[in-house]
């Protein structure tokens, strides 16, 4: 199926509107573009030629009939109501070249002769444009596509040079350099259970160093990072150059002593080299505590928090080195951004006007609210989950839901429009005062690893206290963003008509996919305070658990089943599938 | 009383309503022809696929028949290397230079960068109390509480902390008060 990244997807014509848009332009849509009236706020687009008019069919007379279309070409109004009768069609059949109509509440077109709703670019972007008047300041015209008030368009998307992919392999020559600067690495494995060519590189065991089981699940998941891998096993991050230069301006500041880059580094370096013992991160642990010392404290072992943290420490040198400013989304900063930064939208809408705000935040993954409650019980524990297969067995049957919660679900539910409370008025730049609004987040740009952190804790503030939601997410292996992304949701909220929306010259330049494949995932079990995590790895499609200093291999099956708190997927164009010569290759590099 | 004119009001009311209904009925059917036609619409088939998938798995997994996976600890692993259940690598910390076990470097660390309250509390602490806090005991379990969680909004892995609770393997010379 194609990337559904903007609605360019245009369907075929009919013939009667192929030949109308020939023999009359599109003179006939813009016209009617005085005609379209819009029930603010963001309401459906009606076609009126005065505002009060009250359309009546010109063969019955009446008024009541759900659907009344104008002639496109005479504005002659004819009801269509099958299978009674149709006037329209009536028309169409009579007068040659006037097959075309508008629904006069709904302004769509429709082929009389054809008896069916069609589309048309021009005349879609005539009823955006009708719709965008009113949803934004008096001052200026702005359109949808600049969708300005209080945000403003992140300016930091420029155009990416696209380089076209090609399989580099060295030749002779550079062989024979590889050979001689550099130590052969051997795959340590002894009596392992599967054979060696299987093993993937980079799989090792990370020891737990007291508790540091929230480290090391977030740890693993970074090392099979695709891009973040590539980065630190291509050198760009090179520790001792690092450390040479910190050293040489070392002025008794913190900062100079801790680089969570060069531990990072290092890390790599060991996992990577074939020595399959588990790898013990003290030194990362050492560094981490030096910079989340003034941060939230380091008592609380969450992993989500880790995770952030870590990538703040890595900005924090990486960036300083380079001496760039924070550019939120571009992640031209450091390597953490680079890899994780996306942006998000939030458009708060007037109710009452229809005017939107619009701002853009970067952000370094995204926290999701589980749905509420939805009829299974919320108190899910291991003694009651074969209750809870039960029911879904039931369910099966009628192919439902089921009130079981997924990954999609709750991306529906963040980037859904959401009505503020009436105590959360937000103030309207065209009203000038408190209104009761509306809110709707949409995904800007995508990063290039979306890490998807789940919000498992409920807290109550009856009983003041906090316990974890174990309900059951199901995830998908491979998943498809487009219906998140800000074109998509603008799209729909302006009847999804054919129009480029905000982020859609972007992508369509850049040809980012939305396409994304899960890579890792790091579970939870146990309560709130007292539990463990581990991560499960995606390699050479094969499932890894990686328990702390234990990596067994297993069924996608346990996977799919496993509590998932914070799922990685990558973008699937830098997702490396299956190649059973994977290790062979590692081999003729290194003869 | 339902006279000629109450008819009438019900009659009327109820063609308004029928054709409000209709009307929004057309709404609806005019907003899926557009999404149909234009490729917006989800894929059903791929998301039943995949609900289905995740129903077998979690019955598979479920299912006490099936060999647990739960329980890798303990086992041999794909490598063919069994680890204890603390780890026992030896390295220097890098605050302190002392030779520590992996698996109690975190605690050690804690007390030796002067992070945790206890630690800071035993700032005049001679070395050898120091000593003898580091010596070989029982293994610390892992999960072992050293420090309390006061976070309401965070997944620890820590034990839950209990009021007084000690560390669980007496090595330390006091136990963790909770202040």
């Amino acid at each position: 199926m194609s990337s559904k990244i903007s609605g360019r997807v245009s369907p075929q014509p009919c013939p009667h509107l192929l030949d109308f848009c020939y023999r009359n332009g599109s003179e006939p849509f813009r016209a009617l573009q005085d005609c379209i009236r819009v029930k603010p706020p963001g309401g459906r687009a009606a076609i009126r030629r005065e505002p009060f008019e009250v359309p009546r069919c010109g063969t019955c007379d009446e008024s009541s009939r759900p659907r009344l279309y104008a002639c496109v070409a005479c504005a002659a109004v004819f009801c269509h109501a099958p299978p009674l009768h149709s006037h329209a069609s009536a028309h169409a059949l009579s007068v040659p070249g006037h097959e075309i109509a508008v629904d006069v509440d709904r302004a769509e077109l429709f082929c009389c002769a054809c008896r069916d709703q069609v589309y048309d670019r021009d005349f879609d972007a005539a009823v955006v444009h009708a719709q965008t008047i009113t949803s934004t300041t008096s001052t200026s015209g702005s359109t949808v596509t600049q969708c300005k008030a209080t945000g403003s368009q992140p300016d930091n998307l420029r155009k990416r040079r696209r380089v076209d992919y090609s399989l580099w392999a060295p030749n002779s020559r550079e062989n024979a350099i590889i050979e001689n600067h550099s130590i052969p690495l051997h795959d340590a494995t002894n009596g392992s259970l599967i054979s060696s060519t299987e093993l993937p590189w980079g799989l090792r065991g990370l020891n737990n160093l007291g508790n540091t089981c929230f480290m090391n699940s977030v740890l693993q998941a970074l090392l099979h990072t695709p891009p973040l891998r590539n980065y630190f096993l291509s050198d760009r991050h090179n520790r001792y150059y690092c450390q040479q230069k910190n050293g040489a301006t070392l002025n008794g500041s913190k900062n100079s002593r801790f680089c969570l880059a060069c531990d990072m580094d290092a890390m790599f370096s060991a996992v990577f080299s074939g020595d399959r013992t588990p790898y013990s991160p003290a030194k990362f642990l050492h560094s981490w505590w030096q910079h989340a010392a003034n941060l939230a404290s380091y008592e609380q072992q969450d992993a989500h928090e880790f995770f952030i943290s870590m990538l703040d420490g890595i900005h924090e040198k990486v960036a300083k080195e380079k001496r760039k400013t924070h550019s939120p989304g571009t992640g031209d900063c450091c390597i953490a951004h680079r890899v994780f930064s996306g942006i998000l939208r939030s458009d708060v809408m007037c109710m009452a006007c229809g005017f939107t705000s619009t701002t853009y935040d970067p952000c370094l993954d995204i926290s999701l609210d589980l749905e509420p409650n939805q009829g299974v019980s919320g108190k899910s524990s291991l003694a009651k989950s074969n209750n809870s297969c039960n029911v879904e067995a039931d369910c099966m049957g009628s192919s439902q839901n089921c009130g079981i919660s997924t990954l999609k679900g709750c991306l529906e539910r963040f980037t859904r429009a959401e009505k503020l409370g009436s105590d959360q008025k937000f103030f309207c730049q065209k009203c000038q005062v408190r209104q009761e609004s509306l809110k709707q987040m949409s995904i800007r740009k995508l990063p290039l690893v979306s890490c998807f952190h789940i919000k498992r804790f409920e807290h109550s503030s009856i009983r003041r206290m906090s316990r974890k939601v174990d309900r059951y997410l199901q995830f998908p292996f491979s998943l498809d963003m487009a219906p998140y992304l800000s074109s998509s949701i603008l799209r729909s909220r302006f009847g999804n008509r054919i129009f480029p929306f905000d982020g859609d010259e972007q992508d369509a330049c850049n040809e980012v996919s939305s396409e994304f494949e899960l890579f890792a995932v790091v579970t939870h079990t146990g309560k709130l305070d007292a539990g463990h995590y581990v991560t499960y790895l995606r390699l050479s499609n094969h499932w890894y658990k990686c328990d702390d200093a234990w990596i067994t291999r297993v069924n996608e099956s346990i996977v799919l089943a496993a509590q998932g708190y914070m799922m990685f997927y990558v973008q699937k164009m830098l997702y490396y599938k299956a190649s059973e010569k994977q290790a062979a290759s590692w081999c003729d590099v290194r003869k | 009383m339902s006279g000629p004119n109450e008819d009438n009001n019900t009659q009327l009311s109820s063609h308004i309503f029928g054709d409000l209904l209709d009307s929004i009925i057309v709404d609806v059917a005019s907003e899926c022809h557009r999404i149909a036609k234009l490729g917006l619409d989800r894929n059903l088939e791929e998301e039943e696929e995949e609900m289905r998938l995740s129903a077998q798995a979690r019955a598979r997994v479920a299912d006490p028949s099936n060999s647990s996976e739960t329980n890798t600890k303990y086992v041999v692993d794909i490598f063919g290397q069994t680890h204890p259940s603390v780890a026992t690598e030896i390295f220097e910390c890098m605050n302190c230079g002392r030779s520590i076990a992996a698996g109690r470097f975190a605690p050690h660390l804690e007390k030796c960068m002067g992070k945790g309250r206890k630690a800071r509390l035993k700032v005049t602490r001679s070395s050898t109390a120091a000593q003898n806090r580091y010596s070989r005991g029982s293994p610390v379990s892992t999960y072992s509480p050293y420090s309390n969680s006061t976070s309401t909004n965070r997944l620890s892995n820590g034990t839950p902390s209990v009021a007084g609770e000690e560390y669980s393997n007496g090595t330390y010379e006091e136990p963790w008060n909770k202040t």
